[in-house]
């Protein structure tokens, strides 16, 4: 029932762009999304689309399933879109229909803005889509641990993360069944009115909380046991290395940021 | 009334990297007043099968028959299926939610759209079906009850919909040897009042015990059906599949390794006292 949950969710297959380190997996996001925004015009979306593109085909991820990330996405790119094209300002008109025309301008930008949304939510789905979350966070935990001198608590924070992570499908799993087990019960979930529906789901949300707490507790009473006490010298079961292929890929950045910059000079 | 299950395939999340089929072709009547035992080796598709027959899970290929109607057809009042199935999950304590006992064994009922005098009534009936005194226990909450108690309020919230067939997952997993057998006499008891009982478990001497018909399931197939006394005659069979033979079966089988002429279909305590006696007697009269 609670089954259709694209983004964050890993497609496990082996593959070049799985093998990759996630910390210059998150950079690469993170210099992907400025290069999106640093692109000036069309043309320059070109080496972005390439580049998610390759990415893409070398991680052996089905490309329905990307573009599955965007579905959720699909009305706010339809009303950005419309609102784009009908409500900005031009001098060149491509079409008139008498009480409203559309500008060369406006359909510029309206395409820039879709074509904005739909590579950054296809670019990050590709990260999420190649990297088991808890070894997302590891790279974050990496990545943020500079900090540290500035107090900054990376060690806690990632590991909350990768908690959190971890109980995701568990939860849904639970909510799942309590929901079966209140449906075979004669509960009512899908009809209704708004104020009957939230109303339905207090037989869910009850016991997925009470379990939910259970959980924490089990987990926080298997952690002191096991004398857990925060990041001071702890070693790790992942220890990340960067590979040729992650040396590789940052040149690949190079070129797509160089590209990005010259094609919106040249245009 | 008649459960039939035709040619039922169902595959979790088709599509997905995550696909698993988890029972394939599957084809099982189950007639009024049996009580009938579901096993199989842990992944076998018990669970999914079970979910099948309240209609809680939509085969992906194949029929779900109630009394000869298709219940996944346009117009099948689901609710009928709801109030004449009952299902107890695994672990059912954990679905509990409301302020109190008696608040929760009134839900099911409540959903059937039934009149507040017949509701209080039923979660009389059922909370002392279940063995639990309404004085006692009606006002307290749910969370404040030992493990035992709440699958028995659990229970009760389902057998306060009075179903006609009670299927049941693992209803005595994890509970302890007391309560076990409080809550596997309550369902023989049940089976005894005319429900037809549908139970999985991997307790092959509850098996022996209780059922009138026992279905083996193997990888999403249905590898045994039959009267509990022709199963357990294939013990080689059943643990080649991982499974158990009831503890009187095994008995049987050193006693006849040992050269003593023991009977072959018997896996019931009683019997086995019996013919145990019996064997007994022939030795002195030699
Ligand atoms: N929600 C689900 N999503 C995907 N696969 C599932 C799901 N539920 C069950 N499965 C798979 O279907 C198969 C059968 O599961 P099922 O729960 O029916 O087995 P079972 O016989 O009840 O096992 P057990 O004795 O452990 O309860 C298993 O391989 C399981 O991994
Ligand atoms: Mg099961």
């Amino acid at each position: 029932m609670l089954k259709n949950i694209t983004l964050g969710q890993y497609y496990p297959v082996d593959s070049l762009v799985h093998r990759l380190d996630p910390r210059i997996k998150i950079i690469l996001l993170i210099a992907l999304i400025v290069a999106i925004f640093l692109a000036g015009n069309l043309l320059a979306f070109v080496p972005v689309m390439l580049f998610i593109g390759f990415a893409s085909m070398l991680s052996s991820v089905p490309f329905k399933l990307l573009l599955k990330g965007l579905r959720p996405l699909r009305f706010i790119l339809i009303f950005t879109f419309v609102l784009n094209l009908f409500f900005l300002q031009g001098e060149e008109i491509l079409l008139d229909l008498g009480f409203m025309s559309i500008k060369k301008e406006a359909l510029i930008s309206a395409v820039r803005f879709s074509l904005r949304l739909v590579l950054l939510v296809m670019g990050s789905s590709l990260l999420t889509l190649t990297t088991p979350p808890i070894v997302l966070t590891d790279g974050l935990e990496r990545l943020l641990s500079p900090l540290r001198v500035i107090h900054f608590p990376a060690h806690e924070m990632a590991m909350m993360m990768s908690i959190a992570l971890r109980f995701i499908p568990t939860l849904l799993e639970e909510a799942d069944k309590i929901m079966k087990a209140q449906t075979a019960r004669g509960a009512d979930f899908e009809s209704g009115n708004l104020i009957q529906r939230a109303r339905a789901m207090v037989p869910l949300l009850v016991p997925l909380f009470v379990s939910a707490f259970r959980r924490a507790g089990d987990l926080a009473m298997a952690m002191e046991a096991r004398c857990y006490h925060g990041g001071e010298g702890r070693t790790r079961l992942r220890v990340l290395k960067c590979k040729a292929a992650d040396f590789y890929s940052l040149f690949a950045l190079a070129a797509l940021i160089a590209a990005v910059v010259l094609c919106g000079k040249v245009y | 009334m008649q459960v039939t299950l035709d040619h039922v395939t169902h595959t979790y999340q088709p599509g997905s990297p995550f696909q698993a089929t988890a029972i394939q072709d599957v084809s099982l009547t189950i007639q009024s007043g049996e009580f009938l035992a579901l096993i199989g080796h842990t992944g076998s598709g018990k669970s999914t099968l079970a979910q099948h027959i309240n209609g809680l899970l939509k085969p992906t290929d194949g029929k779900v028959l109630i009394d000869g109607r298709d219940i996944h057809e346009k117009g099948f009042d689901k609710k009928e299926i709801r109030r004449r199935v009952g299902l107890v999950f695994q672990y059912p304590e954990h679905q509990l939610f409301e302020e109190s006992v008696a608040k929760d064994i009134a839900f099911g009922p409540k959903n059937l759209g039934l009149p507040q005098a017949e509701i209080d009534e039923r979660v009389k009936e059922a909370l002392e079906n279940v063995g639990l005194s309404y004085e006692e226990f009606a006002e307290k909450s749910p969370f404040e009850l030992s493990g035992g108690q709440m699958r028995r309020v659990a229970m009760a919230g389902v057998l306060a919909m009075r179903p006609e067939i009670l299927v049941l997952d693992e209803p005595a997993a994890g509970l302890d040897p007391q309560s076990r057998e409080e809550m596997l006499s309550l369902i023989a008891g049940l089976h005894q009042k005319g429900t037809t009982i549908v139970m999985v478990s991997h307790a092959m001497d509850d098996v022996a015990r209780f059922a009138t018909r026992a279905v083996v399931m193997e990888k999403g197939t249905i590898a045994m059906d039959g009267k509990p006394e022709e199963i357990f005659r294939h013990a080689a069979r059943l643990q080649e599949m991982g499974l158990d033979v009831p503890s009187i079966c095994r008995l049987g089988l050193a006693l006849r390794e040992a050269g003593i002429d023991f009977p072959e279909d018997i896996f019931r305590e009683a019997d086995a006292e019996k013919a145990l006696i019996q064997l007994w007697k022939g030795a002195e009269k030699c």
